[in-house]
């Protein structure tokens, strides 16, 4: 039985999407309804198209209408692709041959198909990236515009590798689209749910450890590079966190908390809270398969799965998306899961690399201090 | 880029039925809405429904449920899901239960409304919705209005209205709903239902009870004849829109219940004047709308206003927005007015 109450993911239609319109050199087209458009354009915030099919093409074969479409998108130097949603998928249409004449990127991923990552995941594998022996630098991956984190992460990313003293290869998925094919040989981390596979894996930068320990990888394999100076601005910062933290415990219990989210940023989170404030990290609700971590985790679908381990650990801080924070507005809350909604967000505020675990912190003791005022 | 640059047929924008009908029975308090289809389509919308409930300042947490269609109910058929979960979803504590369909159940030709059928111990009602295959977005409102009236019965009526179709995902909902209430009460007459908007199965009991149905505008006009049919019950064919128009606004809901509106429009004149004078500094400027505005139902109220106030309308003018659907009342044109303001100022 596949039920399921208040659905809190997106399906994989909406991840190819994320995915592909991460970069510059890709016209989006959604191959669907209106209906299946107008959700990934509110979230992503990123031009798209549609081929907002209607009853008669069902009908009569959807060839015409997305010529149609295709027609008015040519000619402006872009490579399109086309997202399949759940109609077309069905209709048994060869959609391959119908787009032999265009130079177009196909990408099945209907909503049924599974889940946003399972959907961002086949989009990049259609775009075949592959690494140039010839391409100096580190590439980033894990900038997925699902991810409310991922301008923030990115820019956060190329300063500490500017930083470093090492170029910056591609960026996965937020570049420009010919370089897709001339990723550098190494690879690092910022959301790790959503990876590229691209290039040998020198580690992630969530959280000043693992930070450390990839730019010691970086490091052995750049003879050029010199984290020294960042290695000082992590030992600075995590004086100024130590002794904020401390502050605040001078008064306060430690935060019993429940974490809500993607694992890669739950896990995070957990660690952070656990090392700088003590914390009780009572559960954590995974939106996506748990990998290993210290903390009791479960793979939370459903909102009346978020409702029920609220009400059964009763923490102070929650920590998830605007889902978690309506179920009790009353208790501390911090925003780390898409969606996001009730709030404006302008500037790109990172949850990877130095800046993204003082944001953080700060948003934790912010939000615990409002609590208890 | 534009979003959309394609010129192309208005009704390939015309939404998705299921939304549409969601807008309308997450309205329902003590009502569970069943979305038989993969789970994707029920995520969008409890996320869509979710985002416009905090932008009016209201926390809202749907009770949806999705029969999570995957691959293998596709090629064998969802039926079975389906009662599952109705039979799931009747074993909780709830008043009725909706149940609604996407476009890929219309395609694989699962028989919804006979799934439906049979004791359930509570109401189960279909609303004929199949995402795009069904309609438009007003298609879904419609649909889920008649459905969840059909299910009425007539009851002894009296000195009030209903306002009906209220567009749950506006932005300014609550507002347009106050500027109603307020042109109403000047004339001293209740409201007994908002149809359907944060209301209980007991409220809707109450449907067949006013002597006037408002229509939030002419799309539901299919339902006030509905209405009319069920209840005998007359109604006004939208929210007040325009200047003059709230002024007929006011003459027609007096005249439904045989009032004197003479001094309610001389208050409502007044407030006119008012704002006009609030807005002459910007007397004597041109604008002009983007594409939108110009062919949206609001033109005809900004060409009003701006005549009012001696603006002239010009292709070489200040480029001023222009929501689609027109400010409600003399307050929304209050609103229009202050971004235009700031449009021509900036």
């Amino acid at each position: 039985m596949h039920e399921c109450e208040n659905p809190l993911w997106p399906c994989a239609m909406t991840g190819a999407a994320a995915c592909l319109a991460g970069f510059d050199g890709i016209t989006v087209v959604i191959h669907g309804s209106s209906g299946c458009y107008y959700y990934p354009s509110t979230l992503l915030h990123a031009p798209l198209h549609g081929t907002f099919i209607l009853e008669n093409e069902v009908i009569f074969g959807s060839e015409q209408r997305l010529h149609e479409v295709l027609d008015g998108l040519a000619g402006y130097g872009k490579k399109i692709a086309v997202v399949m949603t759940c109609v077309p998928a069905i209709l048994g249409e060869d959609i391959r041959s119908m787009l032999r004449d265009y130079n177009v990127i196909l990408v099945d991923s209907p909503g049924f198909s599974g889940d946003v990552e399972t959907g961002y995941k086949k989009a990049l594998s259609v775009l075949a990236p592959s690494v140039d022996p010839d391409t100096p630098g580190i590439n980033i991956d894990g900038a997925c515009l699902f991810d409310p984190f991922s301008g923030g992460n990115v820019r956060e990313i190329i300063r500490l590798l500017v930083n470093t003293s090492v170029p910056v290869g591609t960026i996965f998925c937020s570049d420009r689209l010919e370089k897709v094919g001339h990723a550098a040989a190494y690879t690092m981390g910022t959301n790790g749910d959503f990876s590229s596979g691209v290039g040998e894996w020198l580690g992630g930068t969530l959280g000043f450890e693992e930070i450390k320990a990839t730019l010691n990888r970086v490091a052995s394999v750049f003879s050029e590079a010199d984290p020294g100076p960042v290695y000082e601005e992590i030992e600075r910062e995590d004086e100024r966190i130590v002794r904020a933290c401390d502050k605040f415990l001078c008064r306060f219990d430690p935060p019993h908390t429940v974490i809500f989210g993607g694992f890669s940023y739950a896990a995070f989170a957990a660690r952070t809270l656990k090392h700088y404030l003590d914390a009780d990290i009572q559960c954590i609700g995974s939106r996506n398969d748990p990998g290993t971590t210290t903390s009791s985790a479960v793979h939370v679908q459903g909102l009346s799965q978020v409702k029920e381990l609220i009400r059964h650990y009763n923490p102070d801080l929650v920590i998830g998306s605007s889902f978690e924070r309506s179920v009790d507005p009353k208790r501390g809350f911090i925003g780390l899961t898409p969606p996001l909604r009730g709030t404006v967000k302008l500037a790109p505020h990172p949850l990877a690399g130095i800046s993204g675990t003082l944001s953080f912190v700060e948003d934790v003791l912010n939000a615990c201090m409002d609590r208890r005022k | 880029m534009t979003l959309n640059p394609l010129p192309l047929n208005l009704s390939r924008f015309g939404g998705c039925t299921l939304t549409g009908a969601l807008s309308v029975t997450t309205q329902v308090r003590d009502a569970i809405t069943i979305v038989h289809g993969p789970k994707g389509c029920t995520h969008h919308n409890f996320s869509l429904l979710h985002a416009t409930g905090l932008d009016n300042d209201r926390i809202i947490l749907s009770d949806l449920i999705s029969t999570g269609l995957l691959e293998s109910d596709i090629i064998f058929g969802g039926e079975g899901a389906l009662k599952r979960t109705i039979d799931a979803a009747a074993n909780r504590q709830t008043s009725a239960i909706f149940v609604l369909s996407t476009c890929i159940v219309d395609m694989i030709g699962d028989d919804v409304a006979a799934v439906c059928h049979g004791n359930h111990g509570i109401p189960v009602i279909p609303v004929p919705t199949a995402g795009f295959l069904g309609g438009t977005f007003q298609n879904g409102v419609n649909n889920a209005l008649t459905a969840i009236a059909d299910t009425t019965k007539p009851c002894t009526t009296g000195s009030y209205v209903n306002i009906i179709g209220e567009k749950n995902l506006e932005y300014e909902v609550e507002e347009n709903y106050a500027e109603v209430s307020r042109l109403l009460e000047a004339l001293g007459i209740p409201v007994n239902l908002r149809f359907l908007r944060d209301c209980s199965t007991g409220d809707i009991s109450r449907l067949g009870a006013a002597r006037l149905n408002i229509l939030r505008d002419v799309e539901l006009l299919a339902v006030g004849e509905r209405l009319r049919q069920r209840f005998d019950t007359p109604f006004i064919p939208s929210f007040p829109v325009g200047l003059e128009g709230t002024i007929r606004f006011i003459e027609s809901v007096a005249d439904g219940f045989g009032v004197k509106c003479l001094q309610a429009v001389r208050e409502e004149r007044a407030l006119q004047d008012e704002l006009l004078t609030e807005f002459e500094d910007i007397t004597g400027t041109s604008i002009t709308f983007d594409p939108a505005g110009m062919a949206s139902a609001t033109f005809p109220v900004a060409r009003e206003v701006a005549e009012q106030i001696d603006i002239a309308i010009d292709g070489d003018g200040c480029t001023v927005p222009l929501q689609l659907s027109p400010p409600v009342g003399t307050n929304g044109i209050r609103h229009m007015l202050h971004r235009w303001r700031r449009a021509i100022h900036a």
